[in-house]
């Protein structure tokens, strides 16, 4: 950071951080470093809240050394805290002993059996040694006792991803579909799993969910795109009637307009040509007047 | 009327005092109660229960967001005869007997020792020691409905009813000083005695844990006569403009 940015100023940029929960580690360290840990006792009680922000941002930026020095701070202030423990199981986990780790967490669980934190980051944990398998069954343990813990759900669809369980993957993305209904990237990622497992159902779902992503944010453009390509795609398989492919056909036709406004008014004529989206856009509405 | 004077010395010895005294006791009343207070620990089976019963009403609510068929499938694991989530799962009415809980009856001995006795005993003790005295005048008139608010303990018919009475006074502290302390000990203070009446108010209500048994038969009940309308029904045309508006088809003749 170039400019010198006083004590205070750099109290409240960490006080805002930590209310938006905003997760931007390099930020929160380097003004620790620099500013704030010189005069760390004009925090008052705050002190200890800011402990914990800094040992997270440093666990985030490897920092093993500052994480250390502010757990060390917490344990002495309190040394029978969960929140302390937690911060102690990151750290570990930051070092790679998973193990010890583990125990730690399975400690807290023995305590407080309704720790959500301690088991999502067993789940963790498992993750980061590639153990995809268990973590997924973990975290559909976890997902029995707390259903509504949608960020857990978004994990467990990723998880699944990335295994190629699309079906299941789909049962979580309908989960966060219907926790915020208005989430237009809900939509959006589901259609992208309809569209990638295929077949005439899914495509019509697919396309569907593409145009409720475009309806409720028209700026997408990934929506759009994959409405254009789900379209197609149906208006060229057979075994629909004549209606139906004349439908879908209108509908490309009304995502590649689309598309094609959305590039014209973001670029000039240069990029324009340089951009190759349009010209497979215009391919593909040229075979499709070719079949219908 | 004959104006009243007031003698300086019942500023002093009354007036002020009462004041201090409030508001002292509302800040001992805050860090007894931080003492006191025991960390709630949830039942994860608690938990996991009202999770359950939040995801029912999410997908009663949102369910039409979803294909028919993951909408039924989720219907059918809550509420499938025979093994749906509500028909299996049986859980101990909670309403314990707050006597045969030893956890409990603490927490309500904490609730009384930090609320009701001090009010009651300082209370009783200003009553006591500061009773019969006139503290203060408010510098506008009022109608006689505000004597017995505002001069209690002192039943004088004659009197206007803009004098406020020592005990009243007490009272009016108790209530009005509620800014002070959010100003002093921050925003979420134990020493307000305004919130705790509130508390106890609606507390036999909220201290009760509902009985999931109940919750869930209520739940079911209500999901099993969700039927699924599938909302995205339709969307591409709507997004491509080609349905017509219901309101031009009934208005169109409207005043022709």
């Amino acid at each position: 950071m170039a400019q010198h940015i006083s004590w205070e100023e750099a109290r409240n940029i960490l006080r805002k951080l930590r209310d938006d929960q905003v997760r931007d580690g390099d930020i929160v360290v380097k003004l620790w470093e620099d500013v704030l840990m010189d005069a760390s006792h004009k925090l008052g009680n705050e002190l200890w809240s800011v402990y914990e922000q800094v040992c997270v941002a440093a666990l985030d930026c490897q920092r093993l050394d500052i994480a250390e020095t502010c757990i060390e701070a917490l344990n002495a202030k309190f040394p029978n805290s969960v929140r302390v423990k937690r911060l102690e199981g990151l750290l570990l986990e930051a070092e790679s002993k998973y193990e010890r780790a583990t125990e730690l967490y399975n400690a807290i669980l023995e305590k407080d059996d309704a720790n959500m934190f301690a088991r999502k980051r067993l789940v963790a944990i498992l993750k980061s040694q590639k153990k995809i398998s268990d973590a997924i069954d973990k975290l559909n343990d976890y997902l029995k006792k707390f259903m509504t813990d949608y960020e857990a759900w978004t994990e467990l669809c990723d998880l699944y991803l990335s295994v190629y369980d699309y079906s299941n993957a789909s049962f979580c993305m309908e989960e966060l579909i219907m926790s915020n209904p208005h989430n237009h990237l809900f939509h959006q990622k589901y259609a992208d799993i309809k569209y990638t497992v295929g077949g005439t159902e899914n495509m019509e779902l697919a396309r569907t969910y593409y145009a409720q992503a475009v309806k409720l944010s028209p700026n997408n453009v990934r929506a759009l795109y994959g409405l254009f390509l789900s379209s197609t795609n149906l208006a060229m398989s057979s075994g629909k009637g004549a209606k139906d492919k004349q439908l879908n056909g209108k509908y490309a036709a009304w995502a590649a307009d689309q598309i094609r406004i959305k590039y014209k008014t973001q670029q000039s004529e240069e990029q324009m040509r340089e951009t190759k989206v349009m010209e497979s856009i215009e391919k593909l509405l040229e075979s499709l007047q070719a079949v219908g | 009327m004959a104006e009243l004077l007031l003698d300086s010395n019942i500023r002093v010895w009354v007036f002020l005092p009462i004041v201090v005294i409030t508001f002292l006791i509302g800040i001992i009343r805050h860090y007894v109660t931080i003492l006191l207070s025991s960390e709630k620990k949830s039942d994860l089976q608690q938990v996991a229960d009202s999770h359950a019963l939040i995801r029912s009403r999410i997908l009663r609510e949102n369910g039409r967001y979803i294909p028919k068929q993951s909408f039924l499938v989720r219907k059918n694991f809550f509420n499938n005869e025979d093994r749906g989530f509500f028909k299996v799962e049986k859980r101990e009415s909670q309403a314990k007997n707050p006597m045969t809980d030893p956890s409990m009856m603490t927490d309500m001995m904490k609730g009384n020792v930090t609320n009701v006795l001090p009010m009651i005993v300082i209370g009783g003790w200003i009553n006591w020691a500061f009773s019969g005295f006139l503290t203060t005048k408010v510098p506008f008139p009022l109608t006689l409905r505000f004597k017995p608010m505002l001069q209690r303990g002192v039943e004088l018919v004659s009197l206007d009813a803009s004098w406020v009475s020592s005990a009243s006074w007490y009272f009016l502290n108790v209530f009005g000083l509620r800014s002070m302390y959010t100003l002093i000990l921050g925003q979420d203070n134990a020493a307000d005695q305004t919130r705790a009446m509130q508390d106890q108010m609606s507390g036999s209500a909220m201290m009760a844990p509902p009985d999931p048994m109940k919750a869930f038969k209520a739940e079911w009940e209500a999901l099993e006569v969700c039927g699924h309308e599938w909302a995205l029904e339709g969307v591409e045309e709507e997004l491509t403009g080609g349905i017509i508006q219901p309101e031009t088809i009934y208005l169109k003749n409207k005043f022709a």
